[in-house]
C-alpha cells in the first residue's frame, strides 16, 4: 500500500512545527520522542506502521480549533484518532502529519432521560456509554465488537455497527447530534437533540467519513429503553446452502432478530476449543439468532423461529432458558477471532457485504479461492445483513504469504461487488480498501465524493492518503467542461 | 429554454447540460405535490421526472426495495402491501396539507425521499434519511454518480444517500433509489391518557418511554382538537401513544401502560385512523391556516408552546413525543416571527413555514434561516454537486 510522498520540507521543519505547537497546547501535550511516539504509530491495522511528525494531544475543543488553524493556515496534513481501534488504518500516521489524539476528552456531559440521550466528548468509550446509564434501565445500542475500547468520536467517523444493527442500526442511526472541527479551525455544530436536520444533512455525511471531512468535537447519542427480556437460539445445520435459506426464511416470516449470527466449520471449532460454549462440531454452519423484546413477544417469536428453523432443516436447535446460556450461546461467537488466533500465526480479517441470497455462491467462491491460494479462511458472517468476516489464514513468517493473504482479501472483495455487494460493511475503507474502491465505483462516483471533500477541506489537509486512491487537486475536480456551446457571460460569477 | 419531461437519466443529463450551457435553471418536480415546501425558484424551465417510474426489483426477504424516483406512494405502498410490508418511517402524503386539487396527489417517492419527510414512527424507527441505502442520479453538473448500495449494512465511501435526503432537488436529479423495508406490524393499538397542561403531557410521555413496553408513536391533542377527533379524555391535552406488534405482546404491553397512567385504549381501526390523519396534519390542515412545523427537542416543546399569545389565534398539535410541533394560523406572520426566534434562543431545531394561505413566501423565508459559518459550508456544498445553480435553485436559501 502506497501512502502519499511524504514531503521532506515539511519533515526538516519538524522542531519549529512542534515549537509553534507547544504555543497552542500545554507543552506536556506534544509528544514527539520516537519512543512516545511508538504507542501511536498503528492502529488496529498492525500490518501497517508508520511513525508521525508529531502527536498531539489537545485538552479542550478550542485547542483542536487552534492546532487545526494552525496547521490549515501552514499546510501541515493532520491525522485524527480516537481510540485507534480502526481495522482498516483510518488513523495510521504519516511521516509528515501532525496526529491529533483526542483520548482526552473522556468526559460525559450530559445524561438527557427527558429527550433520552447522551452528550459525550469524542473520546469517551462506547461501552462507557451504556454503563452510564444502565442503572436506569438504558443502554447505546451500536455495539462493535472492540466496544471496550473504542471510542464514539472514532464510532462516529467510521460509522460503526455490531451484531444488533439488523433491528437496531449503525451509528449513523443512532445519533441526533455532533460538534465537529473544521480544518480551518471552525466550530459547527450539526443536529442536537432534535430530530431532523431541516437543511443538508450534514451530520449524516460526517458519519462515516473516516476523519476526512473534520474532527468530532462532541456527540450526542440516541439512548434506548432496555428490552424486557433476550433469548438467543443456537442452531447447527448440515450444510451452509440451508442455513442460509434459514436466514431469509426467518426475516420472510415478518421476524426481525436482534442479531442473527452465522459461523462455518472451521470457525465453529475455533470457537468451540477457545470456548467451550457446547457449540455442534460436526455442524456445517452454525446460527445464533437473538430476539429481545417484551417476554411475551419473545416467548411467541422464539416458538415460530423454531419452527421454521425445523422446517429448513437445521440438524440441532437449542433455546437458551437463561441468560448464563444465552451468554455461553454468545461466548463462542465474541471469541472467533481470538479463537482463530489460535489455529494460525496471523490471519487478516475482511469485512463485505453482499446480499444475502448470494450467501451459498459466495461460499462456494471462497471455498475455490481458498484453494486457489492455498490458505484456510473461517467465516463469521452478521448473516441478518449479509455483512461478511472471511478472517484469512496465514503465517507472516512466511516470506511471500501475507501478500497471498491480501491478494486473496481482495479477490472476496471484489466477488462481494460482482454480487451486487459493497466493498466494507463496517469496517471502513481507510488504506486497507482504499485501491479497491474503483471496483465499486466509477471515476465519475469518485470525483463526486471529492468534490464534498472539497467542500470540507480544500487543501485535502485532514487525513490524506485514505479512502480515495487518487487525489485530485480541488480546483481541477471543480472544473466544468461545457459541452452544448458556450456559457453566456462567462466572466460573470454564478455564486 | 422549454419544459422538459425526462424519461431517462440520459434526458435528465441532456437537459442539465442544456441548462448548463445556455445558463439556465431547472426547477425539478414531480407531480407537484409537495409545491407548496421551499421557496418558489423562480427557474427557467421544468424538469419533470414523474415518468422516470417503476418498481425496479423488490426482495421482501433481503429487506430491500429498488424502484425510480417518480414512482407513485399507492403503487410503493401497495407492493409493500402485498408482502405485508412498509416503510417504516411512514411517509405522509403532503398533498393532503394542500387545498383544492393539489390535495388529492399522492406524490411520489423521489418527493419524499427530497424533502426527508416521515410520520408518526420516526420517534422510535428512524426518518427516510435512516431508510435510503443508495441511489443513482445526474448532479447539477451533468453527470451520473451513484452511492451507497443495495445492501443493508455499507461504510463504502462517504454516505451521499444522507444528503440527498432533505436537499429538495438542489443537488443531483435521482433515478433509481433503494430503500430499506421492514416487515409491518401484525396489530397496533393505542392508549389514550389525559393531561392537565401540556408540559405534563410531555413528562407522561417521557415516563412511558422509560419503561421497557415499547411505545412506537407519541402524539399530543389538546382537548379541542381531541374532541373533534373523537379522543377526548377529559384532560386539557390528551397523549396518545401507539404500540404496534404480534398480538399478544400488544394486548400485554397496552395492559401495562393502561395500570401505569389510568388511560385508556382505541382499537386498531379508530386508532390506524386516528394516527394517519396525525401524520398528513389534517386536524390543522382542514382549516385556511398558514402551517407551520417545529423540529425541537422534545423537552424544549412546552417553552415554545408557553410562548404564543392567545391573540395569534393559534392552532397547534405535537408528535414525536413533543419534538414535532405543528402550529396553524390565519395570519401567521408574528407566529412565525415568535417561533423562530424562540428556536433561535434554544439553538436547537428549527421553524419551518410548510404552507402559505395568508402569508407569502415571499415575504416570510420558509427555512429557518442559516447561522453565517453554516450557510457558507452549505454554499460549498450545493457548489460541489451543482456549481452554476442549475438545480431548484434557491428552493430552501437564496443563493443555494
Amino acid at each position: 500500500m502506497l501512502m502519499p510522498e511524504p514531503d521532506q520540507q515539511v519533515i526538516d521543519r519538524r522542531d519549529d512545527i512542534c515549537h509553534a505547537l507547544r504555543k497552542l497546547v500545554p507543552a506536556a501535550c506534544v509528544v514527539d520522542s520516537t519512543e512516545s511516539m511508538r504507542a501511536f504509530d498503528a492502529d488496529g491495522l498492525s500490518a501497517y506502521r508508520q511513525l508521525p511528525l508529531a502527536v498531539v494531544l489537545p485538552e479542550t475543543v478550542d485547542q483542536i480549533a487552534a492546532v487545526m488553524k494552525w496547521c490549515h493556515q501552514n499546510e501541515i496534513k493532520l491525522v485524527p484518532r480516537g481510540a485507534g481501534t480502526s481495522l482498516s488504518g483510518g488513523a495510521l500516521p504519516l511521516a509528515d502529519a501532525v496526529l491529533l489524539g483526542l483520548g482526552k476528552f473522556n468526559r460525559i456531559h450530559e445524561i438527557d432521560y427527558g429527550n433520552r440521550c447522551v452528550v459525550a466528548q469524542p473520546g469517551v468509550t462506547n461501552l462507557a456509554i451504556t454503563h452510564a446509564v444502565q442503572a436506569d434501565g438504558f443502554y447505546y445500542a451500536p455495539d462493535p465488537s472492540s466496544q471496550i475500547a473504542c471510542s464514539v468520536g472514532g464510532n462516529v467517523a467510521e460509522n460503526s455497527g455490531g451484531v444488533h444493527c439488523l433491528k437496531y442500526g449503525l451509528t449513523t442511526n443512532n445519533l441526533l447530534g455532533v460538534e465537529i472541527v473544521t480544518m480551518e479551525g471552525e466550530i459547527l455544530r450539526f443536529g442536537g437533540k432534535h430530530l431532523d436536520a431541516g437543511d443538508y444533512d450534514l451530520m449524516g455525511i460526517m458519519t462515516g467519513s473516516e476523519g476526512l471531512l473534520g474532527v468530532v468535537s462532541e456527540v450526542t447519542l440516541r439512548i434506548l429503553q432496555k428490552p424486557a427480556t433476550a433469548r438467543a437460539l443456537l442452531v447447527g445445520f448440515d450444510d451452509t446452502d440451508s442455513a442460509g435459506t434459514a436466514v431469509g426464511d426467518v426475516i420472510a416470516a415478518g421476524i426481525i432478530p436482534a442479531g442473527m449470527e452465522m459461523m462455518d466449520g472451521l470457525a465453529i471449532n475455533a470457537a468451540e476449543d477457545f470456548a467451550n460454549a457446547g457449540y455442534p462440531r460436526e455442524a456445517a454452519a452454525l446460527l445464533i439468532i437473538e430476539l429481545d423484546g417484551p417476554e411475551v413477544e419473545v416467548d411467541a417469536l422464539i416458538e415460530r423461529v423454531e419452527a421454521i428453523l425445523r422446517t429448513a432443516g437445521a440438524s440441532s436447535v437449542r433455546v437458551s432458558q437463561s441468560e448464563e446460556e444465552r451468554n455461553l450461546f454468545w461466548a463462542g461467537r465474541k471469541s472467533a477471532f481470538p479463537a482463530v488466533g489460535r489455529i494460525s500465526p496471523d490471519y487478516l480479517c475482511m469485512d463485505g457485504t453482499i446480499p444475502r441470497r448470494r450467501l451459498p455462491d459466495m461460499m462456494r467462491r471462497m471455498a475455490s479461492l481458498s484453494q486457489q491460494y492455498g490458505l484456510r479462511v473461517a467465516n463469521v458472517f452478521h448473516a441478518g445483513d449479509g455483512n461478511l468476516h472471511p478472517l484469512i489464514l496465514f503465517d507472516a513468517n512466511i516470506p511471500g504469504e501475507l501478500e497471498r493473504a491480501e491478494d486473496f482479501g481482495a479477490d472476496i472483495l471484489k466477488s462481494c461487488v460482482e454480487m451486487g455487494g459493497v466493498l466494507t460493511g463496517e469496517h471502513g475503507v481507510g488504506v486497507e480498501k482504499r485501491d479497491l474502491m474503483t471496483i465499486q465505483f466509477t471515476e465519475d462516483d469518485l470525483k463526486q465524493q471529492q468534490r464534498l471533500k472539497c467542500a470540507f477541506d480544500p487543501g485535502h489537509l485532514l487525513n490524506p492518503g485514505k479512502v480515495f486512491p487518487h487525489l485530485h487537486r480541488c480546483a481541477e475536480l471543480g472544473r466544468l467542461h461545457v459541452h452544448k456551446g458556450k456559457m453566456p457571460h462567462p466572466d460573470l460569477p454564478r455564486f | 429554454m422549454t419544459d422538459v419531461i425526462a424519461t431517462s437519466l440520459a434526458d435528465v443529463k441532456d437537459a442539465v447540460e442544456s441548462a448548463i450551457a445556455a445558463g439556465h435553471r431547472l426547477e425539478v418536480r414531480g407531480t407537484g405535490s409537495k409545491s407548496n415546501l421551499g421557496r418558489e425558484c423562480n427557474a427557467d424551465a421544468a424538469l419533470d421526472v414523474s415518468k422516470m417510474a417503476g418498481i425496479v426489483d423488490y426482495q421482501p426477504e433481503e429487506l430491500v426495495m429498488t424502484l425510480r424516483a417518480g414512482t407513485p406512494m399507492d403503487e410503493v405502498e401497495a407492493a409493500l402491501a402485498d408482502a405485508r410490508q412498509m416503510l417504516a418511517f411512514e411517509p405522509p402524503r403532503m398533498g393532503r396539507i394542500s387545498s383544492g386539487p393539489r390535495s388529492e396527489l399522492q406524490g411520489t417517492i423521489g418527493g419524499i425521499v427530497a424533502a426527508n419527510l416521515s410520520g408518526p414512527r420516526r420517534l422510535t424507527a428512524g426518518a427516510t434519511r435512516d431508510y435510503l441505502l443508495g441511489f443513482e442520479a445526474i448532479s447539477g453538473r451533468g453527470e451520473l454518480f451513484k452511492s451507497g448500495g443495495r445492501v443493508m449494512k455499507n461504510v463504502t465511501g462517504y454516505d451521499l444517500s444522507k444528503l440527498m435526503c432533505g436537499s429538495f432537488g438542489t443537488l443531483a436529479v435521482m433515478d433509481e433509489i433503494t430503500l430499506k423495508t421492514l416487515p409491518a406490524p401484525e396489530t397496533s393499538q393505542s392508549l389514550l391518557v389525559a393531561c392537565a397542561d401540556f408540559a405534563a403531557a410531555t413528562k407522561t410521555i417521557a415516563q412511558i418511554f422509560a419503561t421497557p413496553h415499547e411505545p412506537g408513536a407519541a402524539a399530543i391533542l389538546p382537548q379541542s382538537i381531541a374532541a373533534e377527533e373523537a379522543v377526548d379524555t377529559g384532560g386539557a391535552f390528551t397523549v396518545i401513544i401507539r404500540l404496534e406488534g404480534i398480538e399478544a405482546s400488544v394486548a400485554d404491553r397496552i395492559a401495562n401502560l393502561q395500570a401505569m397512567t389510568g388511560g385508556e385504549t382505541i382499537a386498531k381501526p379508530a386508532s390506524e385512523t386516528l394516527w394517519q390523519r396525525i401524520r398528513d396534519v389534517q386536524p390543522l390542515a382542514e382549516k385556511p391556516h398558514d402551517l407551520w412545523k417545529v423540529s425541537c427537542a422534545p423537552s424544549d416543546a412546552p417553552r415554545l408552546v408557553e410562548s404564543l399569545d392567545s391573540a395569534m389565534g393559534v392552532r397547534f398539535m405535537a408528535d414525536w413525543a413533543g419534538g414535532l410541533l405543528w402550529f396553524g394560523a390565519s395570519r401567521s406572520r408574528d407566529l412565525g416571527n415568535r417561533l423562530r426566534a424562540v428556536v433561535a434562543e434554544l439553538d436547537s431545531g428549527f421553524a419551518m413555514l410548510v404552507r402559505d394561505v395568508a402569508v407569502t413566501r415571499d415575504e416570510i423565508a420558509p427555512f429557518q434561516p442559516l447561522p453565517a459559518p453554516l450557510f457558507e459550508l452549505h454554499k460549498r456544498v450545493k457548489a460541489s454537486f451543482d456549481p452554476r445553480g442549475v438545480l431548484n435553485y434557491g428552493r430552501m436559501h437564496s443563493g443555494i
